[in-house]
């Protein structure tokens, strides 16, 4: 359900160090915008199917987010190439090609864990002047993985509860229980977060 | 009268912690732990509401999901900067490989992607409903008025500051003149109107059984 | 099953005392617990009353979830108002609702919560885990997602990220009201063979039977205060009537 996008493996792409492969994304991301000549993006965009192979993710997963991606790249370039002019649209679809596909091969090689630490790695500086607390970034992810599942059940629960007293699928009679019961749950787990002692003291802070 | 027992409880459970906050210098944003386990429970719904079934509508081309209708929640009832800060932590985790848009989607190219601007526009959207609700909040008068202004911040922030966002964007990494992009962002304009509406409503329903400050 | 760590068991075993002093809890005007004087030693302490007497609150007092809003509550002499992180590594909370109380995705990771905020290291803490998970005849949960578990298994999981703490004192707020017969009994039989002092605040009148100590709550007062059956006896005749 919110299984990560992850798809285990062993090669070049997997190996190198999240905060590297994020850095790529930051760079490629600005020289595709840079250039509008297709000698640069038509190799970048090829470049980007390349890094895919190299991950050789499981064809149903990249099917799934490709799709909505193409078909996206497909009408904004289009709407382009009518507007523009057909050069204007290659560029565009290019463009986007080789972002979208070097993201997600980034994606489709990193797990979620070393993600969260390249990115905590990048608010370091803002952690230290007390902009940001990655501690408690991390818990607060930890806590959205948790509770989905349990949203899904309330959500299902409540729903049920009104087809057994008769009533229509009415969002207002859906949502409103469903957000204050969770206003409600959040009392009891702040509660039992702080019960198990977080923040941890943090001598020298 | 709004949130009185809310903020007592808060005052009574919070107190240690929040004087240990302070005596440290840290956490200046002033979020206690009920602050974050309610922008994490947000976040889990905004999640939760990209993975229901659509509401498919009829004559409209493409299907409702009721994620960013979430996003509007987020403000409307958590206030601007935890109504923001829901949204941000949504990206984050897109960001790091999970697949928590609608249809199952996630990842680094959707951020950077075309539409990029709309998912950045959700965090500021947020903010800018959840300011607005602070300050209608205060606004007593007949149920129609109390929704109006309500459903009005949700448009304000789910439909105007997200969408002053994402065309834009759409328009600058596209090479498209605003206009145009402006017109293929028009599709989306009913089913966000109807679930601005929606979370209007929804949230004044919230306010009035269990009300919490905006913050 | 029942082999606590020997190079702990002797300071779990020791009592510990709770001091309410003239500690009393009013939010908005309205007095959830009077002003109450008392002192605590007992190793098994049942807390019974009606819905909505102030038991809950009673429980919150005592790690400090809840700082009396007048007087002082003290464990071993610590003020919770002011020393809450140094007595919560010692006071473990038993929530009613394991599912607000298991807040990682994951077993392992829960109850790898608490013992990394009390600074314990890293590579202590998986073996300390699975020990636990083990004395509680659920080893096999350490890998499972929480949202999967049944209640009694969420009951006993929630239960053993508290004592993998090593907790001298365990509060447990109604922990078996959403259980089932055989899970609740499972959940008595942990807290019967505890090596840590227990305050049991429930509705669960068997369950208290056997304690030391039975205090009944009533409109946020003490209103009895006795062995198990004299106080279990007051109870039911005041229910009754």
């Amino acid at each position: 359900m919110t299984a990560p996008l992850y798809s285990p493996g062993d090669s070049l792409l997997h190996r190198a160090p999240a905060s590297a492969k994020l850095a790529g994304l930051v760079v490629l991301g600005t020289a595709v915008f840079l250039t509008a000549d297709l000698a640069l993006l038509l190799p970048a965009a090829l470049a980007g199917v390349l890094l895919l192979a190299i991950v050789r993710p499981p064809r149903a997963r990249l099917t799934r987010q490709l799709a909505g991606s193409a078909i996206l790249i497909g009408l904004v370039a289009l709407i382009a190439g009518l507007s523009q002019g057909w050069h204007q649209a290659a560029v565009v679809a290019l463009r986007f090609s080789a972002i979208v596909l070097a993201a997600l091969a980034v994606t489709l090689s990193t797990r979620a864990a070393d993600m969260l630490e390249a990115i905590e790695a990048l608010l370091a500086p803002l952690d230290r002047r007390g902009l940001v607390d990655s501690a408690r970034i991390a818990l607060a992810v930890s806590l959205v993985l948790r509770f989905v599942p349990d949203i899904l059940g309330h959500y299902r629960e409540i729903r049920e509860a009104q087809a057994a007293r008769g009533l229509d699928a009415n969002p207002l009679a859906l949502i409103v229980p469903l957000v204050v019961r969770t206003l409600k749950d959040a009392d009891d787990i702040a509660a039992a977060i702080e019960a198990r002692g977080f923040p941890p003291d943090r001598p020298g802070r | 009268m709004t949130g009185g027992r809310d903020t007592a409880c808060r005052r009574q459970l919070g107190r240690g912690l929040v004087r240990r906050s302070f005596k440290l210098g840290q956490n200046p944003l002033d979020m206690t732990i009920r602050d974050i386990v309610l922008i994490a429970l947000f976040a889990a719904i905004i999640v939760a509401f990209g993975l229901v079934p659509v509401i498919p509508v009829a004559g409209l081309p493409v299907p409702i999901t009721l994620q960013n209708l979430a996003v509007m929640l987020a403000g409307a009832i958590l206030g601007p900067r935890r109504g923001a800060a829901a949204t941000a932590l949504v990206m984050l985790l897109v960001a790091i490989g999970l697949p928590v848009l609608s249809g199952g989607r996630g990842g680094l190219g959707m951020l950077l992607g075309p539409s990029g601007g709309f998912l950045f526009g959700f965090i500021a959207g947020a903010f800018v409903i959840g300011w607005l609700a602070a300050r209608f909040a205060r606004v007593r008068g007949p149920a129609w008025k109390e929704n109006g202004l309500s459903i009005l911040a949700c448009i304000a922030g789910g439909i105007g500051v997200c969408y002053a966002m994402g065309i834009p964007w759409l328009a600058l990494a596209t090479g498209l003149p605003l206009e145009k992009a402006a017109l293929g962002a028009l599709v989306f304009l009913p089913g966000d109107l109807a679930k601005a509406v929606v979370a209007g409503l929804v949230a004044r329903g919230v306010r009035r059984v269990y009300p919490i400050p905006l913050k | 099953m029942r082999h606590p760590d020997p190079s702990t068991s002797a300071d779990n075993a020791a009592v510990v005392t709770v001091e309410l002093d003239r500690a009393g809890v009013v939010i908005d005007g309205r007095t959830i617990i009077a002003p109450t004087t008392l002192t605590l030693k007992e190793r098994r302490i049942g807390v019974i009353g009606a819905n909505g007497s102030g038991k809950s609150t009673f429980a919150r007092l005592l790690n400090g979830l809840v700082v009396p809003t007048t007087g002082a509550v003290r464990i071993d002499g610590l003020d919770t108002a002011r020393e809450a992180a140094k007595i919560r590594r010692s006071v473990g909370f038993v929530f009613q609702n394991p599912d607000n109380q298991i807040v990682f995705p994951i077993i392992a990771e829960d109850m790898a919560f608490g013992l990394k905020n009390s600074g314990l290291a890293k590579v202590e803490i998986p073996t300390r885990v699975t020990a636990e998970l083990a004395r509680l005849g659920i080893a096999h949960l350490v890998e499972r997602a929480s949202h999967s578990l049944s209640g009694g298994e969420k009951q006993l999981a929630a239960l053993a990220a508290v004592l993998v703490m090593r907790p001298k004192l365990v509060v447990f707020d109604e922990p078996t009201t959403l259980l089932d017969l055989k899970n609740r009994n499972r959940i008595r039989a942990v807290i019967d063979a505890l090596a840590a002092s227990a305050l049991v605040v429930t509705h669960d009148l068997d369950l208290v039977e056997r304690f030391d100590r039975v205090l009944v709550i009533e409109d946020g007062r003490i209103a009895a205060d006795d062995t198990p059956r004299a106080a279990i006896a007051w109870y039911r005749e005041r229910a009754a009537a």
